[in-house]
């Protein structure tokens, strides 16, 4: 390789010359790029790349058929099976109706928002923004009706 | 049945999505807070069931419904989720009546005989029953 580089260069400075004015055209261009990185004399990659110019059309009209919406609109963020299976590790539970579990879903997803909310106060008042454990943890201890998961979290 | 204990857990994602949509912009959620929250929401889930169950079978019933879920939100002091849990259902009831019809529609295309499969006969009765239960 050094060799070669060796020779291109060679070539490269002769068109300040004006030999061989097509051939030399070429090797300047080349040799050029060669200079310019430094030490490779590997050929600049073609720029006329110009070929990649059909996926995008494939992809907008695939893109446009995914993004309507689903025809059956869900209700629920969180999936109504997993709360279902939580509900039965109760032993006493005998059949839930699947009201009574998407009541438990929806009710899940306020407490989720509800408790966030309130950890927030906690975060601001210590002028922080971003919700750590312990702001979690003060909000569940301040509120009464989070009583029941006191301890909870320590597992 | 459960398989697998992770089986238990809520979807990570969905529960990063709801505290975010909670709190205001420019707000984040530390790693261990959102555990910590999703570990509560895992057990605001067992304690609402078991307190259910409880009401349930205090009034004779084997089946718990959206109403003793309701009922037992207002005894625990969640009584400010019921407003908009009550509109949810009345939502839901309604998706649900849909797709029933929609079902009952395509079936009867279908095939003219009306014991298609007696389990879904079967599921279609418990439903029934349900209904008229939260009635």
């Amino acid at each position: 390789m050094a060799s070669e580089d060796l020779f291109q260069n060679d070539y490269s400075e002769e068109p300040d010359f004006g030999q061989d004015l097509d051939k030399n055209e070429e090797m300047n261009t080349e040799a050029a790029a060669a200079e310019s990185d430094g030490e490779d004399a590997e050929p600049a990659p073609a720029p006329n790349q110009t070929t990649n110019m059909s996926p995008p059309a494939n992809k907008t009209s695939n893109g446009s058929k995914a993004s309507e919406p689903e025809p059956d609109g869900k209700l629920t963020q969180l999936p109504m099976g997993r709360i279902r299976n939580i509900m039965k590790l109760d032993p006493d539970l005998q059949i839930a109706s699947n009201e009574a579990v998407f009541a438990v879903t929806k009710a899940v997803e306020l407490f989720i928002e509800s408790l966030a909310r309130e950890s927030f106060t906690y975060t601001a008042q210590a002028k922080k923004k971003t919700v750590q454990k312990r702001d979690v943890e003060l909000a569940i201890s301040a509120v009464d009706s989070l009583i029941f998961l006191d301890g909870a979290l320590h597992f | 049945m459960v398989e697998r204990i992770e089986d238990l857990n809520l979807p990570n994602a969905v529960i990063a999505r709801l505290i975010k949509d909670a709190l205001p912009d420019g707000s984040n959620v530390s790693k261990e807070a959102r555990v910590a929250i999703a570990k509560a929401a895992s057990v605001f889930v067992i304690f609402i069931t078991s307190s259910s169950t409880a009401l349930a079978h205090k009034q004779n019933h084997r089946t718990i419904t959206a109403k003793d879920i309701l009922q037992t939100l207002n005894e625990l002091d969640f009584e400010s989720f019921v407003p908009s849990l009550t509109q949810d259902l009345e939502a839901y009831r309604k998706m649900v009546k849909d797709k029933k019809e929609s079902k009952a529609n395509s079936k009867k295309d279908i095939s003219t005989g009306d014991a298609t499969a007696s389990s879904s006969s079967a599921a279609a009765a418990a439903a029934a029953d349900n209904e008229d239960a939260n009635k």
